[in-house]
């Protein structure tokens, strides 16, 4: 599992382990999180973020990769309490196996908090007959003057890309690992040994 | 535009009537207030029916009395007193049927642009069924509709003409038990349509119900019920008026339909309930189950919902998509105003394998509304290469209002692909700048820009229905400007 979590001072910290699962972020501070779930583990990561001052900032990105009989949940609120603030949230991932992930992630924008940007990913790739995914983005928001949009996707491996590459001789699995690792990089730009390993035990 | 001027023309708009909200004054029949088996047995009786029909409105009674009143909706739900409505409300007459209809009642359609005459039919285009209050007043063009087998009358009359029928199909989509309203619905049901499309006939006009609740202290609850038979198409619309008072009525509906192989249904509604005042008293509790099943292999079934009126919607119309290549689509414009709630969306619930939906809903919130999405899609495990694209767009005018989307994607099946996109924004200072600088009016433009936001839905509707929607469109936003 790799996990960080980077204030606007600097400041590192396991969000799996010893932090509470409440943030509240000040006037011009950012707060950056980033969830990487490996196969193997079952996680329940549950947030709280309150953007508190004006021009706060949050990014929150997650990638899953989960097989066998593994569950993952993501339960997230993000509350917009004051004006001018920005949040960023991706959230990718892959369910073999018997794999069972839900995501849950709502976004609250209080009243007068204008000027407000928060948008909101959830996008989800099953590859097992028995896995299953669950994800519901929500929109809760009481100003007018707000940017706001949330899209959540479930499905598979375009074909087109797999033919593709397998009529220029790269061998199935090599081209479905290709595929989840591209699918993944906006999460992660850059991905590590790790998550190709991962991947590739996940096929 | 600075904001005293936005909460003046505003306040303007607010202000403008609702033109419905008219009372017929006609003498009527009432049975007494409150609810109880012997209520149940008294509407039974009133409306002759078999003894089945009894059996099944008791049986629904008594799982109603177990079951609570559900709060996961986003909205601000009154306490309803069960026992303080009138479950059955008639105009007067010897029969529930009469021959000739009260020229008041006559009167009162006409007033809503209803036409009960057949000869005063623009070129005979739509047939109508007219259910005031508790009762079913007539139905137009049945003979024409007969000489192609197609039934179109009212539920009663189809419970003692074609009994088969109606037993065979009731409570097969939306069961007694499924949620508490409609459990009450399944108890307490007065009147509403039944339409029966025979195998490979294409219905050669638009089937219309026109409701209205004109009686105080009363609650509506109609049944509809449609079956498309094989290769059969109907083209269906139902709108809705009741007058303005200070007290909230009930309106507890249930609709089902059930597609055949191959067959085509599209739905149409244009939901005028009145809304409440500008501060938020009265108006209708609009609490309805819809739901449609495409039972059959390449069958259809298109909603498509205009929703300007009531205090309170609660209504998710909803296909469960049965047969392999089967295909739902869900076309919705939902606006609120003033103190008014909406929660509604739709449900797609995919069992069948390449099946299709499409789900297109766009919320405009103003004053101090709240309207909500509220939507599933399901993709069950036998829904092979299934496909779902859902877009829900949120307008906001005005500070004081709310917007909110709540949409659940469940996929059990690797082959299946879902996309959902919601998208929420107030109209812009561009927007409203570049109309005014062409000489556009802050008005007009408003109305010009919203229109154009729910034209994808607008131009699914019947012609004459379109028509209507976009001027209860201007008349319910008229002047919001954001």
């Amino acid at each position: 599992m790799i996990a960080s979590d980077r204030m606007g001072h600097g400041k590192y910290i396991d969000p799996f382990r010893g932090m509470p699962p409440t943030h509240t972020v000040g006037a011009g501070e950012k707060l950056v999180l980033e969830y990487v779930i490996l196969p193997g583990e079952s996680r329940e990561v549950t947030l709280r973020i309150d953007l508190a001052g004006e021009g706060a900032e949050a990014e929150i990105r997650g990638l899953y990769l989960s097989g066998t009989d593994e569950k993952v949940r993501f339960d997230i609120v993000l509350q917009h309490r004051a004006p001018g603030c920005h949040s960023r949230q991706l959230f990718k991932g892959v369910a073999a196996g018997n794999a069972d992930v839900r995501f849950e992630g709502k976004i609250v924008v209080a009243p007068g908090a204008d000027g407000t940007e928060a948008f909101q990913e959830s996008h989800n790739i099953l590859l097992g007959e028995t896995a299953q995914v669950e994800t519901s983005p929500q929109l809760e928001i009481y100003a007018d003057d707000v940017k706001c949009s949330h899209g959540a996707t479930v499905g598979r491996l375009n074909e087109d890309e797999l033919f593709y590459m397998r009529s220029r001789g790269i061998p199935e699995q090599e081209a479905k690992a290709l595929q989840i690792l591209s699918f993944l990089s906006p999460v992660i730009p850059g991905a590590s040994s790790d998550i190709e390993n991962a991947v590739r035990s996940l096929l | 535009m600075d904001r005293k001027e936005q909460d003046k023309i505003i306040a303007e708009a607010t202000s403008s009537e609702y033109k419905e909200g008219f009372v017929t004054d006609v003498e009527q029949e009432f049975i007494p207030k409150g609810l109880s088996e012997d209520i149940i047995r008294l509407i039974s009786r009133k409306k002759e029916e078999p003894e089945w029909l009894l059996e099944f409105r008791l049986d629904a009674f008594r799982k109603w009395q177990k079951m609570e009143m559900p709060t996961w909706a986003q909205l601000d739900m009154p306490t309803i007193d069960f026992q303080d409505i009138i479950y059955f409300a008639a105009p007067k007459k010897d029969k529930d049927r009469p021959k000739e209809i009260d020229p008041k009642l006559a009167e009162t359609f006409d007033k809503l642009g209803i036409p009960l005459k057949e000869r005063e039919v623009l070129a005979g285009v739509v047939a109508v069924d007219a259910v005031f209050d508790s009762v079913s007043v007539t139905t137009t063009f049945r003979k024409t509709l007969e000489e192609k087998g197609i039934i179109f009358c009212s539920f009663s009359e189809a419970v003692k003409e074609h009994p088969d029928l109606v037993r065979k199909y009731l409570a097969t989509v939306v069961p007694a038990s499924d949620n508490y309203f409609a459990a009450l619905n399944s108890a307490v049901f007065s009147d509403g349509s039944f339409c029966y499309i025979p195998k490979g006939v294409r219905c050669p006009m638009e089937l219309s119900s026109y409701f209205r609740i004109n009686a105080r202290g009363t609650g509506q609850f109609e049944r509809t019920l449609i079956v498309a038979d094989e290769g059969s198409y109907v083209s269906y619309m139902e709108g809705c008026t009741a007058p303005m008072r200070d007290e909230q009525q009930l309106h507890a509906a249930v609709v089902e339909i059930i597609v055949e192989k191959d067959a085509d249904v599209k739905y149409s509604t244009v939901q005028n309930w009145y809304p409440g005042d500008a501060e938020g008293r009265g108006g209708i509790l609009n609490l309805v189950t819809k739901r449609g099943l495409c039972r059959g292999s390449g069958s259809h079934l298109s909603w498509t919902q205009v929703e300007t009126g009531s205090a309170i919607t609660w209504k998710y119309p909803s296909t469960v998509l049965l047969g392999d290549h089967s295909s739902s689509e869900f076309y919705s414009v939902a606006v609120t105003n003033n103190f008014q709630q909406a929660d509604t969306g739709t449900k797609m619930i995919h069992l069948g394998a390449d099946t299709r939906s499409r789900i297109v809903s766009k919320g405009i919130s103003a004053g101090r509304s709240q309207n909500s999405y509220r939507g599933l899609v399901r993709m069950g495990k036998g829904a092979r290469n299934a496909r779902n694209y859902s877009q829900c767009d949120s307008l906001l005018i005005g500070s004081r209002c709310g917007a909110h989307t709540f949409p659940v994607i469940r996929s059990f099946n690797p082959t299946a692909t879902v996309e959902h996109e919601a998208t929420t924004s107030k109209i812009s200072e561009d927007q409203l700048y570049y109309c005014n600088q062409r000489g556009i009016g802050p008005e007009e433009a408003v109305g010009l820009i919203v229109n154009g936001y729910a034209r994808e839905v607008l131009s699914r509707l019947p012609m004459e229905f379109a028509v209507e929607a976009q001027k209860l469109l201007q008349v319910s936003l008229e002047g919001s400007v954001g």
